[in-house]
């Protein structure tokens, strides 16, 4: 999560022929990809589906810093490896449809600037779903500061320690209702300002 | 732990299907309940919660590979309509980044959303009984995770016919296609079989893991209410009820 700023910095800077590809035509890729995720049930046309988003990924010459973030669903996956009985068939094709499905969202994340993605989802669903769900997209930014502030003041203060484990639980539960409490009071200060900016519920993007 | 990290495709489609169907409906029939006018004005605090829980979410506790949900104190804090957008709309972010597929982002809905509003609704129940705020706070996050947890394994349970489809169905002749199936008829009953034991064991791996979770999110969630209580009570809106 904390990674969120230098994905939306990749998605505003690059140059790549996906980043200039209009953000309708890639989540309908998006979207063909989850059909393909949702119907194919042969471990070679998965394998072909994740081959082709992983050419897209080095053909866009996307950091490799990144290519980790496709990697991280499989730690849920593995709960299916004991759901299955350690098949190894069951467990690829699972494995194939998380890999497929972690790229293809990267992807779309890397190559698109949120606000464009909101955009385009303001068209299909109804808008007050979208303006939460870009007043969200933007409060992640807001409170990934204040976790940062407040985890370093838990380090710097030694908040966390193995050998007080209760004294470790309250200074986190504290740093939680922390995040909540400012999070509350910019919620504030964001409204106040949004309807001085003449808010009626609905964000107005830019070119509209 | 009630939430599903269930990958695309694994759900049959007529079960990630009707979860969204309910959950529209639900979602529907909530939002009738609420003026419009408080709900533009509660947006930005909806959105700042929903960010507050996609955080929590992202904050492992390293042992035991825990991430708090924060969706009672979510649920408390926004009242159960507004809890129920708040989860579908973390279910969405959390999906854009590969945590739980989007296919089952209702499903998720479902699971978490009893969480928010029934941690609601028992901490209101508990402190009108109690009056003391840290037993109540406990007592309603742990029976509130203790109820979505059970709907998510029911959830994992209704898809078993379709996992052992997708174990033994023979799709395809494909470079990796693996032929583990003999004689099919006779396999199929000890599939049957094989499929009950697995999903007992998929019982038996998460409910320990998850009884953990309650307790560390119950006593989480408990000192994060009363650390809200000191600085901002008005936030809880116990006054009124409270002597």
């Amino acid at each position: 999560m904390i990674q969120l700023s230098y994905l939306d910095y990749l998605a505003v800077e690059g140059k790549s022929f996906l980043h200039c590809l209009s953000p309708g035509w890639k989540i309908a890729g998006m979207l063909l990809v989850l059909s393909g995720i949702v119907l194919l049930r042969n471990p070679s046309g998965l394998l072909l589906l994740y081959g082709m988003l992983l050419s897209l990924f080095f053909l866009c010459r996307l950091p490799l810093r990144i290519f980790p973030l496709t990697l991280y669903p499989l730690l849920f996956a593995v709960l299916f490896i004991f759901v299955s009985g350690f098949q190894g068939r069951f467990i690829l094709l699972v494995f194939l449809k998380v890999l497929s499905g972690s790229t293809g969202v990267v992807l779309l994340l890397v190559t698109t600037p949120y606000p464009l993605i909101f955009r385009t989802l303001d068209r299909i669903l109804p808008s007050i779903f979208v303006t939460a769900l870009f007043l969200t997209y933007r409060s992640i930014f807001i409170l990934i500061n204040v976790l940062e502030e407040t985890r370093h003041a838990l380090y710097l203060r030694r908040g966390f320690q193995w050998r007080h484990p209760w004294r470790s639980l309250v200074n986190i539960s504290n740093a939680f209702g922390h995040l909540v409490i400012k999070g509350i009071e910019a919620s504030e200060k964001m409204y106040e300002s949004m309807v001085l900016r003449g808010f009626k519920n609905k964000i107005h993007y830019r070119g509209e | 732990m009630s939430h599903i990290h269930l990958p695309d495709g694994v759900l049959p489609i007529w079960l990630w299907g009707s979860g969204f169907a309910v959950a529209i409906l639900i979602g529907f029939v909530l939002f009738r309940f609420i003026k419009k006018e408080e709900l533009t004005r509660r947006l930005p605090l909806l959105g700042m919660m929903s960010a507050a829980m996609v955080l929590g979410a992202s904050v492992e506790i390293v042992p035991i590979a825990y991430h708090v949900n924060l969706t009672v104190i979510s649920g408390i804090l926004l009242g159960p309509s507004l809890i129920f957008m708040a989860t579908f709309i973390v279910n969405v972010v959390l999906a854009l980044f590969g945590h739980g597929g989007i296919t089952v982002i209702g499903l998720n809905t479902l699971t978490l959303s009893i969480e928010g509003i029934f941690g609601y609704l028992f901490f209101r129940l508990f402190w009108k009984i109690l009056r003391r705020l840290m037993p109540a706070t406990f007592i309603a996050t742990f029976l509130a995770l203790c109820l979505s947890t059970f709907s998510m394994i029911g959830v994992v349970g209704l898809g078993v016919p379709h996992y052992e489809e997708l174990l033994h169905k023979n799709g395809g002749h494909g470079v990796f296609e693996f032929k583990l199936i003999k004689e099919k008829d006779d396999h199929h009953g000890e599939n049957k079989e094989k499929g009950e034991i697995n999903f007992k064991r998929f019982i038996a791996i998460v409910l320990p893991l998850s009884l953990m979770g309650w307790l560390l999110e119950g006593v989480i969630t408990t000192l994060m209410t009363r650390y809200i209580h000191r600085l901002r009570p008005d936030l809880l809106k116990l006054e009124k009820e409270a002597r």
